[in-house]
C-alpha cells in the first residue's frame, strides 16, 4: 500500500505511518496504538519468520485508519472486500417443508440461477453475478434430502454447491420478488409435485409488481406459539389455546417464508412445553429482527371479542437499574427489552393499522404490559393476543382455515411494511 | 295416690332430668366439637384476629374490577372499609372485599375461585408483599389480558386506597414466581397504573381542581 513502516526487532514492534499517523503494533500483543489511542483486537499479533502475522481485524480495525482504502470483512466468513467493491448480499436458508427441503436464495439485486446437476449426490446451482457478499458462506442442513449448502467462488465465478441425497429427484427453482428471491425445492422420488406445500404461492406473489426495490431490514424472524406440553393455555369446549397458536405460527411461517423470503423459525413445532426465557433465548441466540409472540385470548365475558398487540410496558424495571447499576455488578435480564422499545412501538402499530384495515368487524387494541416474554427479548418485540376463546362466535372464526389465511397475510402485510420503515433500520 | 305410684313417679322424673342434661350436652358438645372444626379448617395456627375495632370508623374506597365492556381494562366500584389502626389490617380488608367480588353487573371478579390470602406484610419502603393460595395460579382460566386485569385489580386497589403502599409484590403459595399464570411479570414490585382503568390520579384531580 506504499506506506512506510519501521520494523524494530529490537524493540519487537512495527510502526506505520502515514503523513501525522502513526499506528504501532508489538509482538504477541493484541493491543495496537493509533496515534496513542489503543485498539483491542481479537487476538494477539506474532511475528514468525520475519513476517507479521495479525487478526483479519488489524485490517478493518487498524489499517484502516491509516489509508483511504476500505476493508470490509463479515466474520465468520472466509472473505474480505478490500476497496469500494460492489458486492451485492446474499443470503442462504434451507427448510424441510414435509415432503419437500426448500433452500431460499436472498438476493440484495435481480440475479439469475440456472441448476447442474453433476452426479446424483451434488447440484450446483450458478449464480450470474460476481462478486456476491454472502451471509453465511455454508449451511449444514441436513435431512432426508440434503446434507449441504456452500457457496463457492473460488475460480471468479458465483455458485453453490449443493451435496444431496440419492432421494432427490428433481429440483425446481421458482423466482419471486422480481428475481431477488429463489426458491429450489428438492423433491423426493415418488412425490407428486403438488403434493409440496404452496409451490404454487411463489409464482402468484411474484407476479405481483414490486416498483421500488425495498431495502427489507427484517431477516429472521422468530415466532413463538405461546404455551405448548402440559401448559396448554386457555382451554374451552370450542378449542385449546396451545393448538391454535401452533396452527397458527406454522401458516406465519409458511407464508413468511414464500412472501418475503425471511428466514422463519419457531420457538417450537410441537406440542412441547417451554418457559418464557427459552422462548426469547431462541430470538436473541438467532439474532431475530422481529419477535412475535402468539396467543389466543380469554375473558370471563362471553360477548367480549377484543385482540390486544401487547408491547413491553415503558419505563418497567427501570428503578431498578438505576439503583442497581452503581452498586451490582449485574442488572436483571428481563430488563433487554429497553434496547428496542421504539422499534417494538413502531412494529405493533404497524400491525394494528394493517389489521384494522383488512380485518373487519375485529378490535384490535395496542396495549403496554409487564410480560416476562417480552422483557428479554433484544430485538422489536411483540405479544399478539388474538380474540376471545370463551366467546363462541370468535373461537369458531378463529379455527377457520379461511380466517387463518386471512390473517396471516395480513400480518405478513404489516412485517414487510416494519421491514422497509426506518425504525426497523435502528435495530 | 299409693306410695309405690309416688318412688315410680319421682325415679322418672329424675331419670327425665337426667336424660334432659344428657341430651343438653350433647347438643353442646357437638356445637362446641362443629365450632373447633371451623376453626381449625380457617386457621390451623391461630385464632383469627379482628381485622377493625368496632369504634373504627368506616372509610371510603374504590376497588378495581375488570370492566364487562373490556374498555377500559378496569373500573372503579365504590365499596367502605373500616378504618382500623394497622396498615396492613385496611389492606387485607380492602383484599377480602376483592375475593368476594364485585356488586355491579357491569363487572366480573378478579380473583380467581377460592384464592386465598395467606399472609401480608408492608416493608418500611411501603412494598406490599402478599402471599396468595397456589389457587390464585391454578384456577386462573389463562389469557394475557385477563391476567393482567387480575394483578392490577389487586396492585391499583391497594396503592390507590392506601397511598403508604408504594409497590405491590405478589407471592404465590409461599414463594416467588416468574409469573402469575404464564404472562404477567411478578419478579419486580408492581406500582400503579391508572391508565387501566376509568380513574383519574389524585395528584391530576387536584391540580385540575386548582
Amino acid at each position: 500500500m506504499g506506506l512506510p513502516y519501521t520494523d524494530s526487532v529490537a524493540l519487537e514492534t512495527l510502526t506505520i505511518r502515514s503523513g501525522s499517523n502513526q499506528l504501532v503494533v508489538t509482538k504477541n500483543s493484541a493491543l495496537i496504538s493509533y496515534n496513542g489511542q489503543i485498539i483491542l483486537l481479537p487476538s494477539p499479533i506474532v511475528r514468525e519468520d520475519n513476517r507479521w502475522l495479525a487478526p483479519v481485524e488489524f485490517l478493518t480495525t487498524g489499517l484502516s485508519r491509516m489509508t483511504p482504502i476500505e476493508f470490509r470483512y463479515r466474520s465468520g466468513t472466509s472473505r474480505l472486500f478490500v476497496g469500494n467493491i460492489e458486492a451485492p448480499e446474499l443470503e442462504m436458508n434451507a427448510q424441510t417443508l414435509g415432503p419437500i427441503t426448500r433452500l431460499t436464495l436472498r438476493s440484495a439485486i435481480p440475479i439469475n440461477v440456472g441448476v447442474k446437476r453433476e452426479d446424483p449426490t451434488k447440484a450446483i446451482l450458478s449464480l450470474n453475478v460476481s462478486p456476491l457478499d454472502p451471509a453465511r458462506e455454508r449451511i449444514d442442513h441436513r435431512d432426508r434430502l440434503l446434507h449441504s449448502v456452500v457457496f463457492d467462488d473460488s475460480d471468479g465465478d458465483s455458485k453453490i454447491v449443493l451435496d444431496i441425497t440419492r432421494e432427490v429427484s428433481d429440483l425446481r427453482i421458482t423466482p419471486a420478488d422480481n428475481n431477488r428471491i429463489f426458491f429450489v425445492d428438492l423433491l423426493r422420488k415418488g412425490e407428486p409435485v403438488t403434493a409440496a406445500p404452496a409451490t404454487e404461492a411463489p409464482a402468484t406473489t411474484a407476479a405481483k409488481p414490486d416498483s421500488v426495490a425495498p431495502d427489507r431490514r427484517v431477516r429472521v424472524v422468530v415466532i413463538d406459539p405461546g404455551h405448548g406440553g402440559m401448559d396448554s393455555g386457555a382451554k374451552t369446549s370450542a378449542g385449546i389455546e396451545k393448538d391454535l397458536t401452533l396452527a397458527l405460527a406454522r401458516r406465519l411461517r409458511t407464508v413468511l417464508q414464500m412472501r418475503l423470503g425471511t428466514t422463519v423459525l419457531l420457538t417450537r413445532d410441537a406440542d412441547i412445553a417451554l418457559d418464557n426465557e427459552a422462548r426469547s433465548a431462541v430470538a436473541n441466540n438467532n439474532q431475530a429482527n422481529l419477535f412475535i409472540s402468539l396467543h389466543i385470548g380469554y375473558s370471563g365475558n362471553k360477548m367480549e371479542s377484543t385482540s390486544s398487540i401487547f408491547i413491553m410496558k415503558e419505563g418497567f424495571g427501570e428503578t431498578v437499574s438505576q439503583t442497581s447499576a452503581g452498586n451490582q455488578l449485574f442488572l436483571p435480564w428481563y430488563l433487554g427489552y429497553r434496547t428496542h422499545r421504539q422499534g417494538s412501538a413502531a412494529a405493533a402499530t404497524m400491525l394494528q393499522e394493517e389489521l384494522i384495515k383488512q380485518i373487519s368487524g375485529w378490535k384490535f387494541a395496542i396495549r403496554t404490559a409487564p410480560l416476562a416474554v417480552l422483557g428479554s427479548a433484544t430485538m422489536p418485540s411483540l405479544l399478539f393476543e388474538i380474540g376471545n376463546l370463551n366467546n363462541n362466535v370468535n373461537a369458531q372464526t378463529l379455527a377457520d382455515n379461511g380466517f387463518q389465511a386471512r390473517l396471516v397475510n395480513t400480518m405478513v402485510d404489516a412485517i414487510q411494511r416494519f421491514s422497509e420503515s426506518p425504525q426497523a433500520a435502528a435495530n | 295416690m299409693p306410695r309405690h305410684i309416688k318412688i315410680g313417679l319421682i325415679a322418672m322424673g329424675i331419670g327425665l332430668a337426667v336424660a334432659m342434661g344428657f341430651f343438653v350436652n350433647i347438643v353442646g358438645r357437638v356445637q362446641s366439637m362443629m365450632k373447633n372444626d371451623r376453626e381449625i379448617e380457617e386457621n390451623p395456627f391461630k385464632a383469627p384476629q379482628p381485622l377493625y375495632a368496632p369504634t373504627d370508623p368506616p372509610v371510603a374506597v374504590k376497588l378495581f374490577f375488570p370492566a364487562a365492556s373490556g374498555e377500559p381494562l378496569l373500573t372503579a366500584e365504590d365499596e367502605k372499609i373500616f378504618k382500623s389502626g394497622e396498615l396492613a389490617n385496611r389492606a387485607k380488608q380492602i383484599l377480602q372485599k376483592l375475593q368476594e367480588g364485585p356488586h355491579s353487573e357491569s363487572m366480573f371478579p378478579s380473583l380467581p375461585k377460592d384464592t386465598k390470602v395467606q399472609d401480608l406484610f408492608i416493608s418500611e419502603q411501603g412494598i406490599a408483599f402478599i402471599n396468595f393460595s397456589n389457587t390464585v395460579a391454578l384456577n386462573h382460566p389463562g389469557g394475557v389480558l385477563n391476567e393482567l386485569a387480575t394483578v392490577y385489580s389487586i396492585v391499583d386497589s391497594l396503592t390507590y386506597n392506601l397511598p403508604e403502599i408504594k409497590e405491590v409484590k405478589i407471592l404465590i403459595g409461599g414463594v416467588e414466581k416468574e409469573t402469575l399464570a404464564g404472562h404477567c411479570l411478578l419478579l419486580l414490585p408492581l406500582s400503579m397504573d391508572l391508565s387501566l382503568t376509568n380513574v383519574v390520579p389524585r395528584e391530576e384531580k387536584t391540580a385540575s381542581l386548582r
